[in-house]
């Protein structure tokens, strides 16, 4: 059975979930939520689907789950029958975790700070700082990685906490923080864009050079 | 100077999907506005009020002494007529690039690609654009393009026919063809909110027939579509739009942007424009 | 100065585009798919895009907005909403001279660029940038401004410094060949160097 999305076409964490089905090749039934401006997440019947009245939840059979690490989970953990997604051994899967406690640093900060600078909606006081010393921080872990040719968070596969950080990067300059400064994290970023079955998103766009001119 | 003509046109200054009170700018003036879901007022920091007009699903206001009229959609009330507002999207580039880029047609394929555009169907076909003097507005007719994906209610790739209207320097209204209703035009517009010249909140607007997609779906159909937009609109140099002919080099394609811009000049309406070569 | 390094040559392969900044200008950056590095003004002659944004076809750099094609002598060679037309040879980037000399590409905002000479066997690094101006980052180094920063305390190590303006420099850092694990330290050594600028820079 195909599961159900509830997601809107703007909310960087729901691409999350859309981006890693489309590069498994999962299909999902897609509702449209109408977070903004119709606040359809403060709805009785959003909030009784989502207590915390929050962007993405998965329906799958009986099951719901809310947030996207644990979608990401759930997806790779069901559809992806390379088992490349998620580390099975203990230290790059825990690593993969920690990639993914990061990737809710981002959001808190870079996340919140495009939802300002788009829709008007209060970011943390420092929220674009933070955002920045996130960027620091990955693009660091990605020049080290460089040393032995890991193109990845870890591993040699891409892992669900690529996808989880990708996002909020990749869209940091809809908040005006640009990528001019960090070469390993732009490449990073070509690197996913160019994986078969990339989906863009606003302010994301496609790589138009990888089609035929 | 360009201000103060500004100052007599009214602006959309909030949206009226839920009532609210929210603190916002127009023409570098702080405003605050409130809806209640009947009646809205706007007022300035130094408590002055502001005339407030619900048009169109929004709050409109002006701040000079001399309003213009506001311009009218005649199908904005047409029975079986969904309206959808889209919400604001803040933009740092001009007001005036805004509506350009909304004018425009041969970026369909590269900042739309797959919706409203798509390699290798990337020709301009020739159209007709003129200034209509009777009611003062910009018309470009005859438009069409090919689209793999024209509206949420088109099944699939089509080749689309449009119109454009510019009633208003910060306002533009497009008419395009109907996938269910042939013999019907889909209304969509773009009212900007001037923050100051280099700032502007974008309103998208749609007037549709379409029985069966949510408002959800129709409103993030638009949305994604002003969003690609967006980060072109805000890596445009310089972030006013250059009146000057000799600063940027437009093609038969443009005649829609050259007259909008001719328009703006002989009008006055030099609020987010460049005049002279920098 | 006028020949500034914009990036470390290696971060530019075939078929890629980025932005770059030298002495004040705004430039597009790209390296078409034989190889050959070009930098121009950062803005498309059409309708202003920066064409940073853009996207490498073989030879050609297009715009992203509506796709305009400039060939390698930065004329405009294809306007797609009128494919069957010559673009007039009067479209064009304005273009600046570019060299490529021990691993980093060098621009100069007027005139040839003029790299100092280089040392032999550098090896690409990173590029960073720090929050504060060129005097800040030669002190945090122990040295006095030079378009080639040769760190005392870290003898393997060369920084190529772009001045941005009073709060921002780039470095561009080579490293004699090392062995991983040296690699490894010599990135945290450009780390704690930008620490102690920022820091002093406050
Ligand atoms: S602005 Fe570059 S092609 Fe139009």
């Amino acid at each position: 059975m195909t599961p159900t999305l509830y997601t809107h076409v703007l909310d960087a964490e729901c691409y999350k979930v859309r981006l890693l089905a489309a590069l498994l090749g999962l299909p999902l039934d897609c509702v449209a939520v109408d977070s903004y401006p119709g606040e359809e997440t403060r709805s009785e019947a959003f909030l009784a689907l989502a207590p915390a009245g929050t962007l993405p939840v998965l329906e799958a059979g009986g099951l719901v789950l809310c947030g996207a690490p644990a979608i990401l989970t759930w997806l790779a953990a069901t559809g992806d029958v390379t088992e490349g997604w998620m580390p099975q051994d203990p230290a790059p899967r825990a690593q993969m975790q920690m990639w993914l406690g990061f990737s809710q640093r981002l959001s808190a900060t870079a996340g919140a700070a495009r939802l300002e600078a788009m829709f008007d909606m209060p970011a943390p006081e420092g929220a674009l700082a933070a955002a920045e010393a996130c960027l620091r921080e990955l693009e660091l872990h990605l020049a080290i990685r460089a040393v032995d040719d890991g193109a990845w968070l870890v591993g040699d596969h891409p892992c669900i906490a690529d996808i989880a950080c990708f996002a909020d990067v990749a869209l940091c300059p809809d908040a005006g923080l640009l990528h001019d400064e960090f070469p390993f994290l732009r490449h990073w970023l070509y690197r996913l864009r160019a994986l078969p079955g990339f989906l863009p998103m606003p302010g994301i766009h496609p790589l138009h050079e990888l089609r035929a001119g | 100077m360009s201000r103060e003509h500004a100052l007599d046109d009214w602006y959309p200054v909030a949206d009226t999907v839920l009532p609210q009170i929210r603190a916002t700018r127009l023409l570098d003036t702080d405003l605050s506005v409130a809806w209640d879901g009947e009646t809205a007022s706007v007022t300035g920091p130094d408590g002055t009020a502001y005339p407030a007009e619900i048009r169109f699903d929004h709050v409109w206001t002006c701040l000079g002494p001399a309003p213009r009229p506001l311009f009218g959609i005649e199908e904005a009330d047409q029975p079986g007529r969904r309206r959808v507002p889209c919400g604001g999207v803040r933009v740092r580039c001009s007001p005036l690039r805004a509506v350009e880029n909304f004018l425009d047609i041969a970026h369909f394929p590269y900042v739309h690609t797959g919706i409203l555009g798509a390699e290798p169907h990337t020709e301009v076909f020739p159209y007709e654009v003129k200034i209509r003097e009777e009611v003062d507005e910009v018309w470009a007719t005859k438009v069409s393009f090919y689209q793999p994906q024209a509206a949420k209610s088109a099944g699939g790739a089509t080749d689309i026919r449009y119109e454009y209207r510019v009633p208003h320097p910060m306002a533009a209204v497009l008419y395009k063809t109907c996938p269910p209703r042939p013999s019907e035009w889909d209304v969509i517009a773009i009212f900007v909110q001037p923050v100051s010249e280099t700032v502007c909140i974008a309103w998208p607007w749609m007037a549709l027939f379409d029985d069966t997609s949510s408002q959800a779906e129709l409103v993030q159909f638009q949305q994604e579509i002003f969003l690609q937009d967006r980060s072109i609109l805000e890596n445009q140099i310089p972030a006013g739009l250059p009146l000057d002919p000799r600063m940027e080099i437009p093609t038969r394609a443009d005649l829609t942007s050259v007259a909008y811009r001719r328009w703006l000049k002989r009008r006055g309406a030099l609020y987010g424009a460049l005049t002279e070569a920098e | 100065m006028t020949t500034f390094p914009v990036a470390l040559a290696h971060d530019l392969p075939p078929g890629r585009v980025q932005r770059a900044f030298a002495g004040g200008r705004d430039l597009v950056l790209w390296r078409s798919a034989s190889g050959r590095a070009m930098a121009w003004d950062n803005r498309c002659p059409h309708r202003g895009m920066r064409l940073s944004h853009g996207f490498v076809r073989g030879e050609r750099l297009a715009c992203l907005y509506h796709g305009w094609q400039y060939g390698t002598e930065a004329a405009c060679a294809h306007i797609p909403a009128h494919p069957d037309l010559a673009p007039p040879a009067t479209i064009r980037a304005a273009a600046y001279d570019l060299a490529e000399a021990g691993g980093v590409i060098w621009v100069a905002d007027e005139g040839y660029a003029d790299p100092p000479d280089m040392p032999l066997a550098v090896m690409p690094l990173r590029s960073l940038t720090f929050r504060c101006d060129l005097a800040t980052l030669a002190w945090a180094c122990g040295l006095e401004p030079a378009p080639l920063l040769f760190l005392p305390e870290h003898p393997s190590l060369v920084i190529a410094p772009n001045p941005l303006g009073p709060d921002r420099t780039e470095a561009h850092v080579l490293t004699a060949p090392l062995h991983a694990a040296d690699r490894i330290a010599a990135i945290h050594q450009t780390e704690a160097l930008r620490r102690l600028a920022e820091e002093a820079a406050g």
